[in-house]
């Protein structure tokens, strides 16, 4: 069933913590979906959900990396509608697997898409249209598993379509370069689904590396791809990818993930890994803090390095 | 031209995957052995490819590896950073000369699996869940032609895979055209003992070259079915010497060459990160401007 867009927050400043955010727009239960895209992961987020004990989420995602593997490792998601998750050139998703093979610590319901076709289900969900065509999924087995992708012939041409349904996930969670107070998000790298998911969503929580006023968004308003009437709230937090790279912000520490992932081989180690880095730092700054600042301040100077070379 | 003689399995895998890329090629690439391929390619015969990345991000020019589909390196001196539905519709729209995937099983068809390995289970529990499709359903539907690389272990190269992620030719013959699907279909399936091309009549894949060390029966003997043979077998290209010093410098610390991120520390990762820009934007200009130092 589909409605006209419901209102979002009109407000000169939509600024708040990620907690306050999180307890006032996400509910147990909802659906949920988040940006990023092989980097720009957003990981501080993924710990906030975890650290404030959310139950019975639904995911919607492309190919998410903590927001999906480590969501479905502390049981706060157990639907998920993706393309793939995994952690890419650091490891697998041992607990996205673990889950699937082994129920453990639960059994999840999978639907799957491609990347392409979760993007045109965001992007459905932003035009407030029921479904998209495509000609991705035909042929292959994705259709055979999952019965939400219909085939159909063009009523113009005679072309065989394979069909997705909207997203419209109950809240988004969009991590970008920056944003003003009252929500309008500029991105310096790529966009991946953001755009899409902030708009499909029915509320909508930007975070940015860095908060700016509006007077430099009008400045380069190219850059802007989800103007303010798109979002809810506003949290400035920086290095909120953290292993994962952000564009013109900090380098990929893939060192760190790497140590990461030979944790998250076994239950008992990704428990740990949790019970240090997410409940005992108790927040995303006692993360940093853990991470420690010389390291980020490197991961930050050396992508320094390589920006001004490119301006 | 000369030929390396001292060179590994990966690099002259790295060098093969260069050579299926012509100059101005538009490439759909991801990361690991493929990405340094056409790594290569761009810093040798192909300095007009356009890389283009999952995330959005067209036609960087990364002066160090590249760690991601969404790495910083995807957004480096790119010529358009845009969003993700935009790119894979620009493929859709046959904008994408190549596009390189890989998978767990791959058949005679060239259908890949990266999605579960059922083994007598099911599709909802099976033996071996795999990440899933990510964007390689959209390359191998939309790609002008795909490039397939996958390695020769047993139980790899199977007569069905248990799921079709990646779409190639379907059953054989025109399959492929009566789904819908828009892109040409594999062209080469790059194996670590071989490479394999298509028929064009029965799109059913035979061995057209072994890598230099390897004999056809080693070969046959690690396909589940009976695996057709080119009348004039061919032994692969080894890559020049220009090509593996290119592909070194690319990945100095052997993260994909040869297993190097399990060791990597984090000064050596900044050290790598550092060098790697003077070296690589010092290749680039001299590639793409004869040395010149002005940029365009």
């Amino acid at each position: 069933m589909f409605t006209a867009p419901e209102g979002k927050r009109k407000s000169a400043d939509k600024t708040m913590t990620l907690t306050e955010a999180f307890k006032l727009f996400i509910n147990n239960g909802d659906s949920i979906a988040f940006s990023g895209m092989g980097g720009s992961q957003c990981v501080a987020h993924t710990y906030e959900l975890i650290r404030l004990g959310y139950r019975g989420m639904t995911l919607f995602g492309d190919s998410p990396c903590e927001a999906g593997d480590m969501l479905i490792g502390a049981g706060v998601v157990n639907r998920i509608e993706v393309a793939w998750c995994a952690y890419a050139v650091a490891g697998l998703g041992h607990n996205y697997r673990r889950a699937v093979e082994e129920s453990i610590p639960a059994k999840i319901e999978v639907k799957e898409y491609s990347n392409y076709t979760m993007g045109l289900r965001f992007l459905s969900g932003a035009m407030n249209l029921p479904f998209l065509p495509t000609k991705s999924l035909l042929g292959s087995d994705l259709p055979t598993y999952n019965p939400e992708i219909k085939e159909m012939e063009c009523p113009y041409t005679g072309e065989r379509l394979a069909l997705v349904p909207a997203a419209r996930p109950d809240v988004a969670v969009v991590h970008v370069s920056r944003a003003d107070k009252r929500g309008n998000c500029q991105n310096l790298g790529f966009i991946s689904n953001a755009e899409n998911i902030g708009r499909a969503a029915k509320k909508t929580i930007v975070t940015c590396e860095e908060l700016v006023s509006t007077d430099e968004i009008r400045r380069n308003a190219n850059l802007t791809f989800l103007p303010e009437y798109c979002v809810d709230a506003v949290v400035e937090v920086p290095f909120a990818s953290h292993p994962w790279n952000f564009p013109y912000a900090y380098a990929y520490d893939i060192p760190f993930h790497a140590q990461q992932m030979e944790a998250y081989r076994t239950r008992e180690g990704f428990l740990n890994w949790l019970d240090e880095w997410c409940f005992a730092a108790g927040s995303w700054d006692g993360y940093l803090r853990k991470v420690g600042w010389d390291r980020l301040f490197k991961l930050q100077q050396v992508e320094r390095r390589f920006t001004l070379s490119s301006i | 031209m000369v030929y390396a003689t001292d060179y590994t399995l990966a690099e002259l895998l790295v060098a093969t995957a260069a050579r299926e890329i012509k100059d101005g090629d538009v490439v759909f690439v991801g990361v690991g052995i493929p990405g340094l391929g056409a790594g290569l390619a761009r810093l040798t015969h192909a300095p007009n490819m356009i890389m283009a990345m999952e995330c959005g991000s067209i036609g960087s020019q990364a002066y160090r590896l590249v760690l991601g589909i969404g790495d910083n390196a995807c957004v480096e001196n790119a010529i358009c950073n845009t969003s993700l539905w935009r790119l894979f519709s620009d493929q859709q729209r046959g904008y994408f000369d190549v596009g390189m995937v890989g998978g767990a099983q791959v058949d005679k068809y060239g259908n890949l699996n990266s999605t579960v390995i059922i083994d007598n289970r099911s599709y909802q529990q099976p033996k071996t869940r795999l990440p899933g499709s990510g964007g390689a359903n959209d390359i191998a539907s939309s790609a002008r032609k795909t490039i397939l690389m996958i390695n020769m272990q047993a139980r790899r190269f199977i007569e069905k895979v248990d799921y079709i992620t990646s779409p190639g030719y379907l059953d054989g013959y025109d399959a492929r055209e009566r789904a819908g699907l828009p892109g040409g279909g594999p062209a080469a399936i790059i194996t670590d003992k071989c490479i394999m091309r298509f028929c064009p009549v029965t799109k059913e894949a035979y061995v057209a070259s072994v890598h230099p060390g390897v004999t056809i029966e080693e070969v046959k003997s690690l396909v589940s079915w009976n695996l057709k043979v080119s009348p004039d077998l061919q032994k692969t290209e080894p890559p020049t010497a220009e090509q593996v010093k290119i592909t070194r410098t690319l990945d100095p610390e052997g993260i994909y060459l040869r297993g190097g991120l399990r060791n990597l520390t984090f000064d050596r990762y900044i050290e790598m990160l550092e060098n790697s820009r003077d070296v690589l934007s010092k290749a680039f200009m001299k590639k793409l401007y004869n040395g010149s130092a002005d940029r365009c």
